[in-house]
């Protein structure tokens, strides 16, 4: 059996849109029929959905480009042949493509360049299928795609990668869910699930900046950014500072535009460096809030609700 | 070619109906026209380290400002969520009211206007502390 190292065989997202599609109009109708929980908004969710499908021509449009790339690697500079066909070869790239995608979403979320690109996935306010399907149109430009040619330059063919990125995207479809609350014990341990992407979704300060996985949480674990979801205190979903309206040029590009604004105000090249690769809310004077900056007054809060909690109520 | 844009019509056509159906389904959080509580209750949000002080309530219910030191805050609904800025008191005070509406210009990529419906019995500026609904 022979496998073309440059052209995959199957595209795993183009096969799971029917999934997609069927899974959609289940959640809703069963939200519908109080089975489960799942709440839509329609301009909501026609934004979500305009930007899947307007991620998917800003994919084929850069498409080509990318992968010419990442084959000329893989032709000219490889350091190893690896062929398709072999298990271990599967195995290896499931785990070493799972690893690339933890780091490109945390730098994803937490330096700005990339945030932009990004912001979008997180800008819904709701939790469920079609929020999945709300994209980037401009992850090809902003270069995330770079950090999976090692991949190509170890030797793994380009169509294997292409492969098994789509297999990780379509992973992470399911995930985007308040319907299912937990999966058993082992799988929460070791897997990527609806549980743990709520937490990733959340804006609450206390969840800020945590859960990056694809497909194994265990990257979280092992790099300290896992943070469970506490039944305490449920998800509040979307952006610290959620989008104004639902118009999808905004949803695309407003981190872009305000990044745009800052570097035209920018008086050193402290500044210009902040503004592009600091925190998302980098300023230089610290005016504003990062995930950080959340992060410590809520502990504040926290602690000081700790240290002075509200006096007891009186018996009845 | 012609399958990719096969592939684009039909998705378009998809997503047409799984908006419809989403509208059909009625399945959004239930958001009630504000009262004080409710503001004070989704500013908290936002903003729990600042002190609330005047209340001021969109007459459709589906907004509010808030006097908060030199600061205001806006409240304002999007969908069945909620969406909130801080901008100075003062240029909040003079925002212009075109269409029953007072118009929030915010120097934000994200949100750079927000309207609020205004009423003859709910005007805005607020004309006095009888109606700050506090």
């Amino acid at each position: 059996m022979t496998l073309d190292p440059i052209k995959p065989a199957f595209d795993p997202v183009t096969w799971a849109i029917p999934v997609f599609v069927i899974t959609i109009v289940g959640e809703i109708i069963l939200g519908r029929l109080g089975k489960v929980k799942a709440n839509y908004e329609a301009r909501d969710t026609a934004t979500s959905l305009l930007m899947g499908l307007g991620s998917t021509i800003a994919g084929a449009l850069l498409a080509g480009s990318i992968a010419l790339v990442s084959i000329w690697i893989w032709e000219n500079h490889r350091l190893l042949d690896i062929p398709m066909t072999a298990w271990w070869a599967w195995l290896a790239i499931f785990f070493l493509e799972d690893a690339t995608y933890y780091w490109f979403h945390r730098i994803a979320h937490e330096r700005r360049f990339w945030w932009a690109s990004h912001v979008n996935h997180h800008s819904s306010q709701h939790y469920n299928l079609a929020t999945a399907l709300r994209q980037t149109w401009t992850g090809g430009v902003a270069g995330t795609w770079l950090l999976w040619l090692p991949l190509a330059l170890i030797g793994f063919p380009p169509a294997m990668i292409a492969i098994q990125k789509g297999i990780s995207l379509v992973y992470q479809y399911w995930i985007h869910t308040e319907a299912i609350r937990r999966m058993p014990r082992w799988f929460e341990a070791v897997f990527n699930t609806p549980s743990h992407h709520r937490v990733h979704h959340a804006r609450n300060a206390r969840y800020l900046d945590a859960n990056y996985a694809g497909i194994l949480i265990i990257w979280d674990r092992m790099f300290g950014t896992f943070i469970p979801e506490d039944e305490a205190e449920p998800p509040r979903y979307g952006l610290v500072k959620n989008l104004g309206d639902f118009n999808i040029l905004r949803v695309a590009f407003h981190e872009w535009i305000g990044i745009g604004k800052d570097l035209m105000s920018a008086r050193s090249p402290r500044d210009v460096i902040g503004y592009l690769f600091g925190p998302p809310g980098w300023s230089p004077d610290g005016s504003r809030e990062t995930s950080a900056t959340l992060k410590a007054r809520w502990r504040e809060r926290q602690a000081a609700a700790e240290a002075d909690p509200a006096p007891p109520m009186a018996a009845e | 070619m012609n399958g990719m844009v096969i592939q684009l019509l039909g998705s378009a056509v998809a997503v047409a109906a799984m908006v419809a159906l989403a509208a059909w389904a009625r399945i959004p959080r239930p958001t009630p026209p504000l009262d004080a509580e409710a503001v004070r209750r989704l500013l908290a949000i936002d903003y729990p380290d600042n002190l609330l002080e005047d209340i001021w309530i969109a007459a459709d219910g589906a907004g509010a400002i808030v006097r908060s030191g030199p600061r205001a805050l806006v409240l304002s609904r999007l969908g069945d969520s909620w969406v909130t800025r801080d901008i100075a008191w003062e240029a909040a005070l003079a925002a212009p009211i075109r269409g029953g509406r007072v118009r929030l210009k915010l120097a934000d990529p994200s949100a750079p206007r927000l309207s609020l419906a205004v009423s003859g019995v709910n005007p805005w500026p607020p004309q006095g502390d009888l109606e700050l609904a506090a």
